[in-house]
């Protein structure tokens, strides 16, 4: 559970985010919005990447933003990037090692870990491959496998679905659904795939120009009149 | 080329240069070789940097003179072994190095560049002021007429034997580097490399793995530092001055930052070349020269230096 209040974010004069609240609490949480809305500012709010100037975010009573950004990863917040983050000259299965070194989790169940998360992925061949030789999808997977190690308790997908074939957004779109229960993890999903929204979330909210103007059962939310009006134009 | 090989090739040279060059080398070679192996440990110090976070590092040279200063103090105030004055020099000089990396918490390339230049020009003053220390009294230990030399270990007290010494202690220098590449630390770094913010959001401490880096290097000229003292006796504060410290930079690049290969093609570049112009009887400022041509090859052609090169060749040969 994600507790946001009073959330604002502004870059110089623009306001990124302003005064959103929001409680989380369904397993899988989808985010839309217009370009330019506020989605990936609101996730880097969380990761401790946006220059907050009001507001709070708690989850289960600790105060997000109290904590350095890398605190906040080891404690359970996993994002991934609009922009795919895959190191040229280093294999898959680094990348989850990496994440894994931060977790304190002992070495010995480490492989075990990295394997699940691979075979979960259905990229587990690709575990010695360097990121260079990736292509989008697999290094998409990559990317969401890095999310996933670790225990984490809190997933935020920014756009995973981008550039990929309709074959490939079938395999992330089963990735998605089955992630709360075989990771315990909330997801929040951001996307402009109103289909993939449809089917894997229970609830969505609804960003407008930095403005929280819907949130509430998917179905609700996208029949809403001012969602219609601002998201699919009139 | 495939790791055991590689590994083996690694081995080969290491057996080569710790225990054939010493026997098979004249007096001048000797010394010359015995330079160039120190400044090629402390040329990976600033690779390493380079290569794992894209930082520039102008001040290593700063660093192997605060490594002598503290190997030469401590000779000359205690009774402890060569080794462990090499080690407590490396140790101290990271401590430093560590701080020398508070700028580049901020700032990167060029502007990072310009701060550790000033860093090495300070402490060019500084060394100047007070010289090295010679067996004089007091705190900075400075005798104005004949001075005493630094100790060597009782197992390396000849230029032969402690030439096996420095290149032991290159390799050494090496396997940690390489250690340190193959673990946490690596992948770490690589992860800073891609963006800061991609490896925060991994957990990743970006402040501690910089410092982190630095200190490592620190500890590499450190060692480095205590090494020359030994091996020239005394030190002379105009051997450390912050275009020593551009130069071993731009020769650590020419050599190649991604592998052990260019930091020995480095150290080979800064002392053997000039040694061996000056065996021809030309100026050895030419090797300046070759250093500028070599720069602005690799600047353009060759990004991962000429170790870099080498190893295409060799792929090249292994698809063939
Ligand atoms: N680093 C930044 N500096 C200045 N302005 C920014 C920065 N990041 C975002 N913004 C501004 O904040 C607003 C929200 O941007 P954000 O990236 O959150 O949108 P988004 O909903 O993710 O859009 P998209 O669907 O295009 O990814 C935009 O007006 C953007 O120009
Ligand atoms: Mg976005």
């Amino acid at each position: 559970m994600i507790d946001v209040a009073n959330l604002t974010v502004k870059f110089g004069g623009v306001v990124a985010l302003d005064d959103v609240s929001v409680r989380l609490t369904d397993d899988v949480i989808g985010l839309i919005g217009p370009n330019g809305a506020g989605k990936t500012t609101l996730i880097n709010a969380f990761s401790g990447f946006a220059p907050v100037t009001g507001g709070r975010i708690r989850s289960n009573g600790r105060d997000l933003l109290s904590m350095p950004p890398h605190a906040r990863a080891r404690w359970g917040l996993a994002r991934s990037f609009q922009a795919v983050q895959i190191v040229p000259d280093l294999t898959v299965r680094d990348h989850l090692q990496a994440v894994l070194d931060g977790k304190g989790m002992p070495r010995s169940d480490r492989a075990a870990e990295i394997d699940r998360v691979l075979e979960f992925l259905e990229i587990a061949e690709l575990r010695q491959r360097e990121g260079r030789f990736l292509n989008q999808f697999q290094a998409r997977m990559a990317e969401i496998g890095k999310c996933l190690v670790g225990g984490p308790r809190m997933v935020l997908l920014d756009e995973p679905g981008g550039g990929l074939s309709e074959r490939e957004m079938v395999c992330l779109r089963r990735v998605i659904t089955r992630i709360h229960s075989e990771f315990g993890a909330q997801v929040l999903l951001v996307d402009h795939d109103v289909d993939l929204i449809r089917d894997v979330c229970s609830v969505t909210a609804v960003l407008d120009f930095g403005k929280l103007i819907a949130f509430g059962a998917t179905a609700d939310a996208l029949a809403n009149e001012v969602v219609k009006a601002a998201y699919f134009g009139r | 080329m495939k790791p055991n090989f590689r590994s083996a090739l690694a081995l080969l040279f290491f057996c080569v240069a710790i225990f054939v060059l010493p026997l098979v080398l004249g007096g001048f070679w000797i010394r010359a070789f015995t330079s160039a192996a120190i400044f090629a440990l402390a040329a990976a110090g600033v690779g390493l940097v380079y290569a794992q976070l894209g930082l520039i590092n102008l001040s290593q040279i700063a660093l192997i003179g605060v490594g002598g200063w503290i190997a030469l103090r401590l000779n000359f105030a205690t009774d402890l072994p060569v080794f462990l004055l090499v080690v407590i020099a490396g140790l101290g000089t990271s401590a430093l190095g560590a701080l020398f990396a508070l700028p580049a918490l901020r700032l990167r390339g060029l502007y990072l560049a310009l701060v550790t230049l000033m860093v090495a020009a300070t402490f060019q003053i500084l060394f100047n002021a007070f010289q090295f220390p010679n067996g004089g009294s007091g705190f900075w230990g400075v005798a104005q007429q004949s001075g005493q030399a630094m100790r060597r270990p009782s197992i390396a007290t000849s230029d032969a034997a402690y030439l096996a010494f420095s290149m032991v202690w290159l390799a050494l220098g090496l396997l940690l580097i390489e250690a340190h590449k193959r673990s946490a630390p690596g992948r770490a770094w690589k992860m800073i490399r891609m963006s800061e913010a991609n490896a925060m959001a991994a957990g990743i401490n970006v402040t501690w793995f910089k410092i982190w880096a630095f200190a490592l290097s620190g500890f590499l000229a450190g060692t480095a530092g205590a090494l020359l003292a030994g091996a020239l006796r005394q030190l002379d504060a105009r051997s450390f001055t912050a275009i020593e410290g551009v130069l071993l930079f731009a020769l650590a690049v020419v050599g190649g930052v991604y592998s052990w290969v260019g930091a020995v093609l480095a150290g080979v570049l800064y002392k053997l070349l000039p040694a061996l112009l000056n065996n021809l009887g030309v100026t050895s400022d030419l090797a300046l020269i070759v250093f500028g041509v070599a720069l602005l090859h690799a600047i353009m052609t060759a990004p991962r230096g000429i170790a870099g090169q080498f190893e295409a060749l060799f792929q090249r040969k292994d698809k063939a």
